[in-house]
């Protein structure tokens, strides 16, 4: 890898940083700002499949299939005073690893992938869990900063361990 | 306060039955708090409800093709549900009769034959020992294949919705599900349905009774568990959820249904489809429905909710399970189902309508698990027990049913227990037959 690559990659690794940074301390307002008026996230349902046959989730359900205004309700919806789901918030810690540039045009765009474990605890409950899998993102550029356009998060389990989704992938 | 001396711990299962009796009574609304925290009774309603009554397993149009199967769980075994080359559903026990492997370790897929991964035993689609390998050689002719089918497990269809029971006493599936046919009917044999992809599955830390208990009669929930969809403006005003009508029947199955509704729930170019599938009652109820939220006794709940999304309405169907793994958990799968000759637009905004409210990342949805576990967390250990600690279940016990249109016990709005307490009666005459 020459530095110009290397510093490319470390320009979404820190982009990805500062976003797990921003939902882990619970600003959702400053991680809305990351996305770009196109985006689509999602989170397909994943499949046991036979073998080696691919791909090993679901094409037409998902847990999460947000376009920009559906993101913002759910991210409104945090703050009224009925959100139980998040009443008090889940203390979160994002791990972001394993970053890879599949493609990029500078000032334009680029294709990230990258891996990620969140630690979720509840309360005073002493069990946590953690949501393993792979992010498929897609940025595009925009009044000079990088914006989210896609997010495909692709989760490591069948049966999702862990009482809801009310925190963000 | 009743006997505190007790322990369900040293109680013989004879004991704890008998104890069930004293306790439970859902007639007067009285429902004790160790139902939901408790191992033994736990393991009773293995034995008296699930291994007993018929339990959802999935739906027809999951295995639309021939040699489709999916695998699936009846009271904590697994199943592989298979559709021959004549296109007919049948339910195995997914073990191998050599030595009891596992036979098929996918979720879902396409094929008529299933190689056991122990020593290679093949099983067609219908049930029957094909191929052993080797097996002149090594059984000297002697193996009677005939003998060795695949269990074959009693399965049932419902307008598509599929039960299985491993009861072989069990009545026909039609005379279970009773009066609530006519409701669903309404869910999912209006129109053709099919179900969208693959159920989402997740587990919440919550008894499985608390899910039915939800979804059988509690929309008096929906005004605070959910404020937050009313403040976002997707329902009309916090107190909606009271308008319509309770209904309950026979053998523990209940519903709630929202109603009425200004706008036409479902796609309007589907209207003679739904007319041709219903009869004129069921037409007339469907066309003024806003939610329909019930449960088919023991863990079948379904819903059909109407809500504004980016300023347009829409509905979604779907069915859920809460299906048990221990006293204090379950895995929640569901379904989401759709009218096959919809518009895709109708399809995709409908799935996503789902999604934001009732998957595991849903809305509505993500606030009720909040307080399943919290309600399970506080029933567990003998505390609850020693003291006798009971909910209270009394709401609407001074009213009177009124006329409707459908069958069953109806109460003309949807803020009474009685379902509830209906639910638990059901509940209990298995438990202590």
């Amino acid at each position: 890898m020459n530095v110009e690559k290397m510093l490319i990659k470390c320009e979404f690794e820190q982009w990805l940083y500062d976003e797990a940074e921003l939902l882990d301390d619970i600003e959702f307002d400053g991680w809305f700002d990351l996305m770009h008026s196109s985006l689509r996230y999602q989170m397909p349902v994943r499949v046991n499949k036979e073998g080696v046959e691919r791909p090993d989730y679901s094409t037409d359900m998902f847990t999460f299939n947000d376009d920009i205004e559906l993101l913002r309700l759910r991210v409104d919806r945090l703050k009224t005073d009925y959100a139980w789901a998040e009443i008090p918030p889940s203390r979160t810690r994002r791990f972001v690893s394993n970053v890879s540039v599949k493609d990029y045009i500078e000032g334009e765009k680029a294709i990230v992938k990258s891996y990620l474990l969140i630690y979720r605890s509840r309360s005073t409950d002493i069990q946590h869990d953690l949501i393993s899998g792979e992010r498929n993102d897609e940025f595009i550029f925009e009044d000079g900063k990088w914006k989210l356009s896609k997010r495909v998060f692709i989760v490591d389990q069948t049966t999702i361990n862990t009482r809801n989704l009310a925190i963000f992938v | 306060m009743l006997k505190t001396d007790k322990s369900l711990e040293e109680m013989s299962k004879h004991q704890v039955v008998n104890y069930l009796n004293e306790t439970v009574k859902p007639e007067e609304g009285v429902i004790p708090a160790y139902l939901l925290g408790d191992q033994k009774v736990y393991d009773i309603e293995h034995e008296k409800v699930f291994l007993k009554t018929w339990v959802f397993v999935g739906h027809e149009s999951e295995v639309p093709n021939k040699g489709d199967f999916m695998t699936r769980e009846l009271a904590g075994y697994s199943l592989i549900i298979t559709r021959d080359g004549e296109g007919e559903i049948r339910a195995f026990y997914n073990m191998c009769t050599h030595r009891g492997m596992k036979l098929c370790r996918a979720d879902k897929g396409n094929k008529s034959l299933f190689t056991c991964p122990y020593h290679g035993f093949n099983f067609k689609n219908t049930g029957e020992l094909v191929g052993v390998p080797l097996q002149k050689d090594i059984y000297g002719g002697t193996l009677d294949r005939s003998e060795m089918g695949l269990h074959k497990v009693k399965l049932e269809s419902y307008k598509g919705l599929l039960f299985g029971t491993w009861n072989e006493e069990a009545e026909p599936l039609e005379d279970f599900l009773g009066d609530i046919k006519w409701y669903l009917d309404l869910l999912v044999g209006r129109a053709e349905m099919e179900v969208i992809g693959v159920p989402q599955r997740f587990i919440v830390n919550s008894n499985w009774k608390v899910g039915s208990d939800n979804f059988v009669g509690d929309s008096y929930h929906t005004m605070v568990t959910h404020g937050s969809i009313a403040k976002l403006g997707m329902v009309p005003n916090a107190t909606y959820s009271k308008r319509g009508f309770q209904i309950h029947m026979d053998n523990g199955h209940g519903l709630n249904l929202g109603t009425p509704n200004p706008d036409f729930a479902f796609p309007e170019e589907l209207k003679e489809e739904f007319k041709s599938n219903l009869s004129e009652e069921q037409y007339e109820v469907l066309s003024n429905l806003k939610n329909m939220i019930g449960n088919v006794f023991p863990n079948l709940s379904f819903l059909i909710s109407h809500t504004k999304i980016k300023d347009q309405f829409i509905s979604n169907t779907s069915i859920r399970m809460w299906r048990p793994i221990g006293h204090n958990k379950m895995e929640v799968i569901a379904w989401m189902l759709v009218e096959k000759n919809a518009s895709q637009d109708w399809k995709d905004r409908s799935r996503d309508s789902f999604i934001l409210t009732f998957s595991p990342s849903g809305i509505f949805e993500q606030d009720d698990t909040e307080v399943f576990t919290d309600i399970t967390e506080a029933a567990q250990g003998p505390m609850p027990f020693i003291k006798n600690l009971t909910y209270n279940y009394t709401m609407g016990l001074h009213r009177e049913p009124v006329d409707f249109i459908g069958p069953g016990i109806a109460y003309d709005d949807k803020f009474t227990e009685a379902s509830q307490r209906n639910f638990y009666k059901y509940w209990l005459e298995l438990m202590t037959k």
